[in-house]
């Protein structure tokens, strides 16, 4: 990725820091993801990722420090402005609206790309709204096929397993169309086959669909294998960046993971060994 | 018979050429449908036939002469017909392979049939196809159709479908007439298509079929059955086998029924039910999982529903004995059920390549669907004798088609039975690479099929099993395994059986579960498990097993009834060699590969230790430690004992 240097990072953190009171979930975290780059947020439990995501996504105002979108300072910015700029998420719980089903749950990702209000949507057939809703179909149908989901289409969403619902989150943050995608923890809770699964499509977005991804995983080989550059942070403060094979030899990763049941340990143990 | 409607095929000897005459004479009739990205998408025959043009004129821009093989795998699509058509229009043969095969299995068909150009769906496929191809000289091209992750590969072999349509649109701007050329070219005497057989016993053999016997052998069909253009097929069989060869590949143009193609092969019971086809060709054990299905899905539902539809099946069932329908049980119940499976317009109900059980039948009837039977061999066109609508006749596969087909029975025992023999003026034109139709099997003109069977008094034919599998115990007591594994089979708690006790002192038989209905029922029954091996060890499983087994076996006479049975740790796969691509069982392989347990079993332990090792599709391996209990039937030995 030595080329990408040269570019404008899609996303900039600036020293920013977030406290809820007391307590100090993030400190001073700085990073870059560069467009095309699929990047992973690790670190132990309580490290302050799943902040670092909400603060890039607008859920969380940063206490201190600058957040910037191909430059532009976003800090400030809503949510829902943030999604018009091409920022997509997932949940690490699930989010879905159980009593609909797949398809309209992945329609309503597209939601701010529509442009027929309540009045011309009152005159459907006249007003432009059943062109606009045949498009918008079209738009989630490929997204269907991309994640194989064409069986459940018309299922609700409550009945779903847990890992299908989560392929079903991952296919309205991408209905969204996004140019920078935010998954918290897309295997948690996964079996083999699925995790494999979605590794694989989380590849796809990265490479078919070019999407950059910003990604926290705790399954190491996952993120390892995946990842094209990571971010370790601890207690809120990044204590390393990199690509994986120098994350995995960096002696404050392992002394992080120290003591935790976590395959980043146990993959330097092994490696180390032969 | 209309056979008048079939006039245009004198002249019309190949599928280039009927192409050719359909988008001529029926140009905007629509041939065939694709559900894609959620909707149905039709194509007429003009597009048909552009698409046939296209294809041709690309292989003909890649070098495929006449006489070549293209090889296609993948899904059924529209484009897989298209490439099939498109390959005999520059004389060379097409040669289906079942996309779930084995790496050595294609390997074997691709270099044996010295395939110049393989046409693949996806990466998937193509992914295989380079890993198996890349000591195979003869191929000199791979078409893609769909370009998802295929940027990674590098192969110079490599071409996608759109490029190549391309080529072949700048050739046809170039040179007008030039699909003319090529399809008039064809003649009814070449080798259209290689089938393989589907090889029971050894490694397949490859029949050459000719495409004009062929055409008129599928007219006939047609004819007897009056296909035509207001029928609705649903293609869902793998396209190298030579039954959906016949059905979708030839049948569609030769009497111009609708070909649909369903979005996927997890959707299909929601696109069967959108199309509801009038005519349907699925294989046994599809007719099986359905009705499995159709059952656990009614475990879910309340218990008045439960109630309702078991008084319905027992009106229906009743009915069908008396060879009639149950009106009440008609409106009450399987109207409705045969709507949501999509069979509501359906007027023929077919099934062959292997032996329906008469539980499997007779349900379906009950439900007013039309079942038929019918039989062949891949030599023999695939399909030569059926039953006709209104047979009714559940052990039946009726008649030849016409009288040109013959069927005898070779040295018949005093009851009847022996060796099934045919002969018709449309088979096989010989094995490929076989100058000469040089086969055992085939002696004075006539096929040896290797199955037994006999004739009714009504002139059916009944087939019993295959002449080397029937069995004897050492008491000399004969029959017929694939007749007990059939019964078996429609339990829904059951998905394979093999019964053993060739040269033994009785029966017995080896039981896989089927899993997905089973596990719903351990859940019912608040039961803890983990993996098929655990599940299928547990003796609340043997217990319901043995339930099973002991209601088959009341229908069975005394020396055929089985005494014991194991379940076995994993379910038989085509991909460990224990069942062929169609899914029937191979005797030999499992004799061999489960000679311990078959042993234990005889040798009257309670037990048996298994330590073996489980090679899953992924390519890992799980090591499996596990004691099989090998349980008895007790009223059967009791019986056995009273006897």
């Amino acid at each position: 990725m030595a080329a990408d240097v040269a570019r404008t990072p899609i996303l900039e953190l600036e020293a920013v820091s977030l406290r809820f009171g007391g307590v100090k979930a993030m400190t001073d975290v700085s990073c870059k993801v560069y467009p095309g780059e699929l990047y992973s947020i690790i670190g132990p439990n309580g490290a302050g990722k799943t902040s670092t995501l909400n603060c890039i996504s607008g859920r969380y105002r940063p206490t201190s420090g600058r957040i910037l979108h191909k430059g532009r300072d976003i800090t400030k910015l809503g949510t829902s402005k943030r999604a018009d700029l091409g920022i997509g998420r997932t949940f690490q719980n699930l989010a879905l609206y159980s009593g609909m089903t797949v398809l309209d749950n992945i329609l309503i990702g597209r939601h701010h790309l529509m442009k027929v209000g309540f009045a011309r949507g009152m005159v459907y057939w006249f007003g432009g709204a059943q062109r606009e809703e045949t498009v918008h179909r079209a738009a989630v149908e490929e997204i269907i096929d991309f994640l194989e989901i064409k069986d459940i289409r018309n299922e609700h969403a409550g009945t779903l397993s847990y890992g299908l619902r989560k392929r079903v989150e991952l296919a309205r943050a991408i209905a969204l169309k996004p140019e920078l995608i935010l998954l918290d923890e897309p295997m948690a809770g996964m079996n083999l086959e699925e995790k494999e699964d979605m590794a694989r499509y989380i590849v796809d977005l990265n490479e078919e669909l070019g999407m950059t991804v910003v990604m926290i995983e705790h399954d190491m080989g996952v993120v390892m294998d995946l990842s094209h550059r990571l971010m370790v942070l601890d207690f809120g403060r990044k204590i390393a960046e990199g690509l994986p094979d120098d994350i995995r030899a960096n002696e404050d990763v392992k002394r992080a993971y120290l003591g935790q049941d976590h395959g980043l340990a146990d993959t330097a143990v092994a490696e180390a060994a032969q | 018979m209309n056979i008048e409607r079939f006039s245009h095929l004198s002249g019309n000897d190949t599928l280039p050429k009927l192409v050719r005459h359909n988008a001529q004479a029926h140009g905007s009739d629509i041939a065939q449908r694709e559900k894609e990205l959620g909707l149905w998408k039709s194509y007429t025959w003009v597009d048909v036939n552009e698409s046939v043009k296209l294809w041709a004129l690309g292989f003909e821009i890649l070098g495929v002469e006449a006489g070549d093989t293209v090889a296609i795998i993948g899904d059924a699509r529209p484009h897989w017909i298209a490439a099939a058509i498109g390959a005999q229009a520059v004389r060379a043969a097409s040669l289906g392979l079942y996309q779930d095969a084995l790496d050595a299995e294609i390997n074997f068909l691709v270099s044996f049939a010295e395939a110049k150009v393989v046409v693949a769906e996806n990466e998937e496929q193509v992914d295989k196809i380079l890993r198996v191809t890349a000591g195979v000289s003869s191929v000199k091209a791979i078409i893609f159709n769909d370009a998802r992750g295929m940027r990674k590969y590098t192969d110079p072999r490599l071409i996608h479908r759109e490029v190549l349509f391309e080529r072949a649109h700048q050739r046809a701007l170039n040179t007008p007439g030039a699909w003319d050329i090529l399809v008039d070219a064809t003649k009814g005497s070449d080798v259209a298509v290689l089938c393989s057989t589907s090889g029971t016993t050894s490694n397949p053999k490859l029949v050459s079929i000719a495409g004009g016997p062929f055409i008129q052998h599928v007219a006939n069909y047609c004819a007897l059955l009056d296909l035509g253009p207001d029928d609705e097929y649903v293609s869902l069989l793998p396209m190298g086998w030579i039954g959906e060869q016949f059905m979708a590949l030839f049948q569609p143009v030769v009497c111009r029924h609708k070909l649909n193609f369903v979005e996927d092969p997890t959707t299909i019971m929601a696109d069967l039910r959108e199309i509801a086809p009038t005519f349907m060709f699925l294989a046994p054990r599809v007719w099986e999982q359905i009705a499995a299905n159709v059952r656990a899905q009614m475990m879910d539902a309340t218990k008045f529903k439960q109630r309702l539809f078991d008084a319905a099946f027992k009106l229906g069932l009743r009915a069908v004995d008396r060879g009639r329908t149950s009106a009440i049980a008609q409106k009450l119940v399987l109207r409705a059920l045969r709507d949501r499976l999509g069979f509501s317009r359906l007027r023929m109900a077919s099934t062959g390549g292997a032996a329906l059980g008469p539980d499997t039948f007779k349900f379906f009837m009950a439900m007013g669907v039309p079942m038929m039977q019918l039989y062949g061999q891949t030599e023999l066109g695939g399909i030569y004798c059926t039953q006709r609508i209104g047979d009714r006749d559940f052990d039946g596969v009726g008649r030849g088609l016409t009288d040109a087909y013959k069927i005898r029975i070779e040295n018949p025992d005093p009851s009847g039975v022996g060796e099934i023999i045919s002969q018709h003026p449309y088979m096989f034109k010989g094995y490929f690479k076989a100058d000469a139709v040089v086969s055992p099997d085939l002696r004075d003109g006539w096929m040896h099929t290797g199955d037994a069977g006999y004739f009714k008094p009504s002139g059916q034919l009944v087939v019993i099993d295959r002449m080397k599998d029937l069995a004897s115990t050492t008491a000399g007591e004969r029959f017929s395994p694939q007749y007990i594994e059939n019964k078996l089979k429609f339990s829904p708690y059951i998905s394979e059986a093999v019964i053993l006790g060739d040269q033994r002192a009785y029966p017995a038989a080896i039981v896989c579960i089927r899993f997905s209905i089973v596990s719903k029922w351990a859940e019912q029954q608040r039961m803890a498990f983990t993996t098929y091996s655990d599940l299928s060890n547990r003796k609340e499983i043997y217990n319901l097993i043995s339930g099973e087994i002991a209601r088959v076996n009341q229908s069975l006479p005394p020396a055929q009834q089985l005494r014991k049975f194991v379940l076995l740790y994993k379910e038989l796969d085509a991909d460990d060699g224990e069942l062929t691509r169609t899914r029937k069982v191979r005797r030999g392989v499992i004799a061999e590969k489960y000679a311990t347990i078959i042993d234990a079993i005889y040798s009257g332990a309670n037990e048996v230790k298994v330590d073996t090792e489980i090679a899953f599709q992924d390519g890992s391996k799980q090591r499996i430690r596990t004691t099989m209990p090998v349980a008895s039937l007790a009223a059967a030995q009791a019986q056995a004992k009273s006897a």
